[in-house]
């Protein structure tokens, strides 16, 4: 039964594609219950994110490639014929491999994002969740997503991959982190209302810092304040906050610095008493770059934080080959399991062959050796037990292996011949047979 | 070769190797001094507290008389803080500065020999004990407040400069170092007035006299006011922090160097 993926990620698709994807899964059409009705397919697991929109299959047979498109989400306004060139497919190994590196991080915008584990995890959850009504999920695909779980775990605790900051709110707070420490208690100013400002507001208030919002149209400030419980002041209030702020984020749409140096000397004469980190996120800049020559202050802009952010991407790409290590062992060990599968009943049929013939045997010597005490007797069953495990376990883990490195043909045609296990399984069908004809 | 200078050869090693690990954390990119690293400090000093006790047996009195002997118990002090701040995980990186000296401590000691000195003091039991420890806590504490103000300007600069490299990446927090420094301050002073005070009571006591020729009396005089100069520092506003840092780093070239002027002199007057 062959592991197939079809998706569309950042990699083939722009935003307003993958977008109505994702919109399209999260209203349901089509629910995973329906892909997993499809005919040929047995397990099925859905992963959608704002970057991506993947479905993992277990089918029957290999299916062709249209048939995996109509399983996808059909978004009104995207023509089913031009949903290939967004598109790619991957079968067998390759799906697992890239399973792995989705989870790990490896593949998402932003390499070593937190969020892709959790989404990842949440996919499978919704479902195992559907198992209850209807089998969605076996155990190729749980298993699949366990190990992927955990891999992406090791590699998150075992590498430096997510580590640092990689976005610019979050560039602005490891800032403030390296001046003030903690952030818990500190008042942060933040001018502007937009969605820049929002954004390092939450991951302000988010460290545990107190805020201030300073907007020109006081109404749109009371409203965040509101919303993030903060407050609000106008900007005629600025200057008599000045001296008690800690942190000032800006990121309004004025035309021209509104901090200068010369309104800093005029509220602030001998400087700022403690620390004062400035982090200017507008474009034009809010803040003279002169201020930043105040004794005291940290000045830091849009370029500022990007390079924080090229400092942080740097060191997690020096990271990537521990990463693949981790994932390669992680795929190596999921595939040995996978391919494995194959040859259970090849193994079964050898073992229950092999013990009907320790039985024989044992019951024949044992005739012949009457004089046995029955603990004597028990000896010799555990011995032939013994030998027999020991003499099974090598061909066992090597039928295993043939599997997993894609012998498993030539060897299990071999395995067949040598132990008679094709005739074995003749007799067998021909037993079934005489006992339905004593049925009827 | 006796057990003793095994022992702290053994415990010199492993704070090299813990030593070795920071500084290649550092030149890596890491952002902290790994776990295996803490544990190659707490090795050390484990192996150095078992040289100071197999020379206290030995010797059947505390390594606090003769320069070897103090060298290791000041450097056994500083490892000790150095071990503490370890487990506070965000000042490891004081393990760059802090190493090296136990390192050149330890050295001195080995290099000196580790016996008890040959001259008897008068100034001898639990008064003495206290007054030792007292002070080599005193200037243990300094070593901390050195490192950490150290720290605390190379950090200051790397942030003022936008330099966002390897040192803003591995060094603590200005905020962290500043608090690290002044506790560190505060402690050592305290110490090291107690340690002075119980010497002059002694002196007061039993000879009559302050002592001001003895060169460790004026030795001590010189790192409390620097511990008052650098406490002093603190105080006020605009850029207090920045200023109190360098002045802890200046003040711990001049305890240096004064030790160095006074070693000179000493050949005739005795001193440590």
């Amino acid at each position: 039964m062959p592991l197939t993926l079809i998706g569309l990620s950042h990699h083939t698709a722009p935003i307003e594609v993958r977008e109505r994807f994702a919109a399209e899964v999260q209203a349901g059409r089509p629910s995973l219950d329906q892909i997993a009705q499809s005919p040929g397919v047995s397990e099925a697991v859905m992963l959608s994110t704002c970057n991506r929109t993947e479905l993992y299959l277990l089918t029957e047979h290999e299916p062709d490639h249209d048939a995996l498109v109509r399983m996808l989400p059909q978004p009104p306004g995207i023509d089913v014929q031009d949903v290939p060139q967004f598109t790619y497919t991957r079968a067998e190994r390759a799906v697992v491999d890239h399973l792995f590196r989705v989870v790990s991080s490896l593949d998402s915008m932003i390499l070593g994002e937190p969020q892709i584990q959790g989404q990842v995890r949440s996919a499978y959850e919704s479902a195992l969740k559907l198992q209850r009504e209807q089998r969605v999920v076996g155990p190729v695909l749980s298993r699949l997503f366990e190990n992927a779980l955990r891999v992406g775990a090791q590699v998150r605790t075992d590498t430096r991959l997510g580590e640092g900051a990689a976005s610019v709110p979050s560039a602005a707070v490891e800032l403030a982190r390296k001046i003030f420490g903690s952030l818990r208690g500190r008042h942060a100013l933040i001018m502007g209302t937009g969605e820049m400002s929002e954004l390092a507001l939450d991951c302000l208030i988010a460290e545990g810092a107190r805020a201030t919002v300073v907007s020109r149209t006081e109404g749109r400030a009371r409203e965040l304040a509101r919303k993030t419980h903060s407050v609000a002041v106008s900007t005629e209030g600025f200057s008599a906050v000045l001296p008690t702020v800690e942190i000032i984020v800006t990121a309004t749409a004025a035309p021209h610095a509104i901090v200068t140096r010369e309104f800093m000397d005029r509220v602030l004469p001998r400087g700022p008493r403690e620390p004062l980190l400035i982090v200017d996120l507008a474009l034009p800049r809010d803040v003279e770059p002169e201020v930043g020559a105040i004794r005291n202050v940290f000045l830091y802009n849009l370029d500022d934080l990007h390079q924080v952010i090229q400092g942080t991407m740097a060191q997690r790409r020096a990271e990537l080959p521990l990463a693949e290590q981790i994932i390669i062992a992680g795929v190596t060990d999921f595939w040995t399991w996978y391919r494995g599968l194959d040859v259970v009943p090849m193994i079964r049929g050898l073992r229950e062959r092999a013990e009907q013939m320790r039985v024989q045997e044992v019951e024949r010597a044992l005739r012949a050796l009457g004089h046995l005490s029955p603990e004597d007797r028990a000896a010799v069953e555990a011995l032939t037990r013994q030998l027999l495990a020991k003499w099974l376990h090598q061909p066992t883990v090597k039928l295993r292996q043939a599997a997993a490195n894609g012998h498993a043909t030539d060897i299990l045609t071999a395995a067949r011949y040598l132990f008679e296990l094709d005739r074995e399984q003749d007799r067998e069908q021909e037993r079934d047979r005489e006992r339905e004809r004593d049925r009827d | 070769m006796t057990s003793i200078t095994v022992l702290h050869g053994a415990s010199l090693l492993s704070y090299l190797g813990a030593g070795g690990l920071a500084m290649s954390s550092l030149a890596a990119g890491h952002r902290n001094v790994p776990r295996a690293g803490v544990a190659l400090i707490a090795t050390a000093l484990l192996v150095h507290a078992a040289g100071l006790i197999v020379y206290t047996v030995r010797f059947a009195e505390l390594p606090l008389v003769g320069l070897g002997a103090s060298l290791s118990t000041l450097a056994f002090l500083i490892g000790a803080a150095l071990l503490g701040a370890a487990a506070l995980r965000s000042v490891r990186p004081l393990a760059l500065v802090l190493i090296p000296l136990i390192a050149i401590l330890l050295a001195g000691a080995l290099t000196l020999g580790l016996a008890p000195g040959r001259t008897v003091s008068q100034f001898r039991g639990v008064w003495f004990a206290a007054h030792v420890v007292l002070a080599f806590l005193g200037y243990a504490s300094l070593a901390v407040a050195f490192a950490a103000g150290l720290l605390y300007l190379v950090q200051w600069r790397a942030l003022k400069g936008k330099n966002f490299g390897r040192a803003f990446r591995f060094f603590p927090p200005l905020e962290t170092l500043d608090r690290l420094r002044q506790s560190a301050l505060f402690l050592g002073f305290f110490a090291l007035t107690f340690a002075l005070t119980l010497a002059w009571a002694w002196t007061i006591r039993f000879l009559n006299t302050l002592a001001t020729e003895n060169l460790q009396v004026i030795w001590g005089v010189v790192t409390w006011l620097v511990f008052s100069a650098a406490l002093l520092s603190r105080a006020g506003g605009g850029g207090a922090e920045r200023r109190a840092a360098a002045t802890v780093v200046a003040g711990f070239f001049v305890v240096v160097l004064s030790y160095v002027l006074l070693r000179v002199v000493a050949d005739a007057r005795g001193f440590l």
